[in-house]
C-alpha cells in the first residue's frame, strides 16, 4: 500500500477541487438542472436518430431515381435500356454508387449546415426551398382546422358535462365518439364521392391546388377568399376528424373539474356561475388539452399526406407522395425529417406552454421552493 | 332574537334503493354571536345539515321540508325561499363556511390575491384597492404574511397557511355567521391548536355568530357555547356545553363521551359504542338508538322519542329513559362522564 505523507494528501486534494473539469461541470450542472436544456438536449438526439432511420430506410426501398428513370424512359420512347440508362445518368448529378457511409456522412455533415441537399429531380432547387413553398399551405389548412375543432369541440365538451344525461349531451357524445373513430381519409373520400362527384354540390376540380392560378397573391379580400375556398374542404376533414377528440376528452375534463372540492367552494363563495364556469372549471379542464393540441398538431402535419392526396392540395403530403414515387431521396429525407421536426416542435411548445398555464408544474423545485 | 333559526328541516338524498334520510325534523335556533357545535359520529348527517344550511347540498339531495330563516336586525328571510341571484348572494356575505378541506379549497391554477379578489367581486365589491386593503387586514388578523400570501398559488402554502387564508376569505364580507365543518380535521396536532386559538380570537374580535360541525369533542368543547348532538339524521341532545360534558342524558351523548381518550384516565377507560348507525333508507321501528342502546327497553320500540326537556329548560334529551341514564351516572356533577362509569 502507498503512503502518501499529509502534504501530498492537501495537494491532491487541492488539485481535485481545482480541476478545470468539474468547474466546467459546475457550470453545466446549473444549465443541465434547467427543464428546457434537457428538453432541447431530447429534441436533437431525437432529430438524428429520425434522419438516421429515414435515411437508411430511403436506401433499403427497391429502385433508385436512376432505374424510375430508365423504365419510364424505355416505356415512353421506346428506347432500348442501354439508350435509357446513358440519358437517365447525364439527367442526375448524383453519386449513388459512392459506399453507403460515406453518402450518410455527407448527408450529416449537411444536416448540420441546415443544407438539407438539393432535388435529384428539380436540378438545381433545393430542397429547402421546396419544402418552403408547400409547408405554409400545410400549415394553413391544418392549422385552421385543428384551431376550429378546438374551440367548438372545447364549447360542446363544456356543455355537454353541464347538462349531464341531457338529451343534448348524449347527442354531443354520441356524436363525438362516432366520428371520432371514423379515419379522415373516409371522410374526405365520402365528401369526393357523395357531394362532390353523385350531388354535384361542390366543384371538387375547381377547389384543387392551393388557390387558383393567374390569382395574384398578397393580404387581399380576393386573395384571401380564394386560399379559403381552396382549402376549405381539407378543413372541414381536419375539423371533423378531431372535434371528437376534444368533445370527449373536455367533457371528461370537465366532469372531472366540477367534482373538486374548489368548484363548491367557490359557490359557497358566492361566486357568478359565469365566473366559475370560465375562472374555475373550463380553465381547470382546458388545461391538459392545451398539450393534448400542441401534440395533435404537430402529427397532423404528417397525417395530411392521405387527405392532400385526395383533394390534390398542395401541401406537403402531395409533394411527399410525388417524390416517393420519383425516390427523389433528398427531397423525402426532408419532408419526413421536417415532419418529425414539427411533431417534436409541437411537444416542445406543449411542456413549456403547459408549464406556464399550470404553476403547479412550472414553479415545482424552482425558486419558490416549497 | 336568534340570527339563524332553523325548523324541522329534512333532507334526503335519492338513491337507487330509495331516499336517504341524512337530515330528520332538525330544530335549532342560533343566536347573535354564539358557538353552537354540532357532535356525532360520521355519518350522523352533520356536514349534510350545514351544506343544507346554505343551500350547497349536491343535486341528489331534496330539502323535503322545513325552514332556514335569517335575521340580522335588517333583513329576514327564509333561505329555502331565496332565488338563485339571492341565494349566490347570502353565501358568504351572510353566512361564510370554512370546509373541512381546506387543502383543496383553492382553485390550484390561480393565485390567493385573485381568488380574494373574485370572492369580493361576485359581492359588488367593486374596487379593487379597498379589496386589496381589506384582504391584507384579514392576512394580518389570521397571524400571516400578505405579502408572501397574496402572490402565492395554493399549492405554496402549507396545509395550516391554507386553512387560515380559507379563515381570512372567510371575514371578507363580515358575515353575520360561519360555518366550520370539521376545519381541523386535515391538520396536524399543533396545526389544530394553533387554528382553534385562531377562531376563539376572531370570535371576541369580530362578534359572528359560529356552527362548528365537529367529531372531535375536545376541540368543540373548547370553542363552543350550546352543543348539539346528532345521530342518525335527528338531533337527540341539546344542552350547554357544561351540561352535555357533565350531565348528558341520552345514552348515545354518555357513548361519545366515553370515546374520548382522557389524559387522566386509564387506556381502559376508552370504550367505543358497539355496533353501527342505522340504514337510513330503512329505519328501523322506534328509537334509532335502539341496538346500541345499554339502557334500551321494550318501550323504547313504540316511537321514535320527541327531544324531552330535562333537568334545565336549557337542556333536551330524545329519550325516554333519561332519568335511568341520569341514575346511572349519578347525580354528582363534579366529574365528567369518562371517568364516572369507567
Amino acid at each position: 500500500m502507498a503512503t502518501i505523507t499529509p502534504a501530498q494528501g492537501e495537494l491532491q486534494v487541492r488539485t481535485f477541487q481545482r480541476s478545470p473539469l468539474s468547474r466546467i461541470r459546475g457550470h453545466l450542472g446549473g444549465l443541465w438542472g434547467r427543464p428546457i436544456t434537457q428538453a432541447i438536449l431530447k429534441a436533437v438526439l431525437t432529430v438524428y436518430v429520425t434522419s438516421t432511420i429515414t435515411f437508411g430506410l430511403i436506401r433499403l426501398m427497391p429502385g433508385s431515381p436512376v432505374e424510375i428513370k430508365i423504365d419510364e424512359l424505355m416505356q415512353q420512347s421506346q428506347m432500348s435500356y442501354a439508350d435509357a440508362a446513358a440519358s437517365a445518368s447525364g439527367l442526375f448529378d448524383i453519386n449513388l454508387n459512392a459506399p453507403i457511409h460515406e453518402q450518410y456522412f455527407e448527408y450529416l455533415g449537411n444536416l448540420v449546415h441546415g443544407n438539407l441537399g438539393n432535388s435529384f429531380l428539380s436540378k438545381g432547387t433545393s430542397v429547402m426551398s421546396i419544402i418552403l413553398s408547400v409547408l405554409p399551405w400545410t400549415l394553413f389548412a391544418v392549422g385552421t382546422g385543428l384551431l376550429l375543432s378546438f374551440v367548438v369541440g372545447i364549447g360542446l365538451g363544456l356543455i355537454a358535462a353541464y347538462r349531464r344525461n341531457s338529451l343534448l349531451d348524449h347527442a354531443v357524445s354520441t356524436g363525438g365518439s362516432i366520428i371520432s373513430s371514423v379515419p379522415g381519409y373516409l371522410i374526405a373520400l365520402l365528401i369526393v364521392l357523395i357531394f362532390g362527384i353523385q350531388l354535384r354540390w361542390i366543384p371538387i376540380t375547381q377547389m384543387r391546388g392551393a388557390f387558383t392560378s393567374g390569382i395574384t397573391p398578397g393580404f387581399t379580400p380576393e386573395f384571401m377568399g380564394d386560399i379559403l375556398f381552396h382549402a376549405s374542404l381539407p378543413i372541414t376533414v381536419f375539423f371533423l376528424t378531431h372535434i371528437g377528440l376534444w368533445i370527449l376528452s373536455m367533457r371528461s375534463a370537465t366532469l372531472a373539474a366540477l367534482e373538486e372540492d374548489h368548484v363548491t367552494v367557490a359557490r359557497a363563495r358566492g361566486l357568478t356561475d359565469g365566473r366559475i364556469t370560465t375562472a374555475y372549471v373550463g380553465r381547470n379542464a382546458v388545461l391538459p388539452l392545451v398539450s393534448q393540441f400542441a401534440i395533435a398538431a404537430g402529427a397532423v402535419v404528417g397525417g395530411a399526406v392521405i387527405i392532400e392526396q385526395i383533394f390534390v392540395y398542395q401541401g406537403v403530403g402531395l409533394r411527399l407522395v410525388a417524390s416517393v414515387n420519383q425516390r427523389d431521396y433528398p427531397l423525402m429525407q426532408g419532408i419526413i425529417l421536417m415532419t418529425t421536426v414539427c411533431v417534436i416542435v409541437a411537444n416542445l411548445i406543449a411542456d413549456l406552454l403547459y408549464s406556464r398555464l399550470d404553476p403547479r408544474i412550472g414553479r415545482a423545485g424552482g425558486a419558490t421552493g416549497k | 332574537m336568534p340570527v339563524l333559526s332553523v325548523r324541522d328541516l329534512s333532507i334526503d338524498y335519492r338513491t337507487r334503493r330509495g331516499p336517504v334520510h341524512a337530515v330528520r325534523d332538525v330544530t335549532f335556533d342560533l343566536e347573535q354571536g354564539e358557538t353552537l357545535a354540532v357532535i356525532g359520529e360520521s355519518g350522523s348527517g352533520k356536514t349534510t345539515l350545514a351544506v343544507g344550511l346554505i343551500r350547497l347540498s349536491p343535486r341528489s339531495a331534496r330539502v323535503t321540508k322545513g325552514e332556514i330563516r335569517y335575521d340580522d336586525g335588517k333583513r329576514a328571510f327564509d333561505v329555502l325561499s331565496l332565488d338563485t341571484e339571492r341565494l349566490r348572494r347570502f353565501r358568504w356575505a351572510d353566512c361564510a363556511m370554512v370546509f373541512q378541506a381546506a387543502l383543496s379549497a383553492f382553485n390550484p391554477v390561480i393565485t390567493i390575491w385573485e381568488q380574494f379578489l373574485d370572492t369580493g367581486r361576485a359581492h359588488g365589491m367593486g374596487d379593487k384597492h379597498k379589496v386589496h386593503d381589506r384582504t391584507r387586514e384579514l392576512l394580518d388578523l389570521v397571524h400571516l404574511d400578505p405579502n408572501r400570501v397574496l402572490r402565492a398559488y395554493p399549492h405554496e402554502l402549507s396545509g395550516g397557511m391554507r386553512q387560515r387564508v380559507l379563515i381570512a376569505m372567510a371575514l371578507l364580507l363580515d358575515p353575520r355567521i360561519i360555518i366550520l365543518d370539521e376545519p381541523t380535521t386535515a391538520l396536524d396536532i399543533l396545526t389544530q391548536r394553533a387554528i382553534i386559538d385562531l377562531l376563539r380570537e376572531l370570535r371576541g374580535k369580530l362578534g359572528f355568530a359560529t356552527i362548528f360541525i365537529s367529531h372531535d369533542l375536545s376541540i368543540a368543547a373548547e370553542l363552543a357555547d350550546r352543543m348539539l348532538t346528532m345521530y342518525a339524521g335527528r338531533i337527540v341532545e341539546r344542552a350547554t356545553v357544561e351540561d352535555l360534558f357533565y350531565r348528558p342524558r341520552h345514552p348515545y351523548s354518555v357513548g361519545l363521551m366515553r370515546a374520548v381518550p382522557r389524559v387522566s384516565g386509564a387506556l381502559g377507560s376508552v370504550a367505543s359504542i358497539p355496533g353501527s348507525p342505522p340504514d337510513l333508507i330503512r329505519l328501523p321501528r322506534g328509537c334509532s338508538y335502539y341496538p346500541r342502546c345499554p339502557f334500551h327497553v321494550d318501550e323504547c320500540l313504540q316511537q321514535d322519542p320527541p327531544l324531552l326537556r330535562v333537568d334545565t329548560p336549557d337542556h333536551e334529551a330524545a329519550c325516554i329513559r333519561w332519568e335511568t341514564v341520569a341514575a346511572a351516572l349519578g347525580s354528582d356533577a363534579e366529574a365528567p362522564v369518562a371517568e364516572k362509569l369507567a
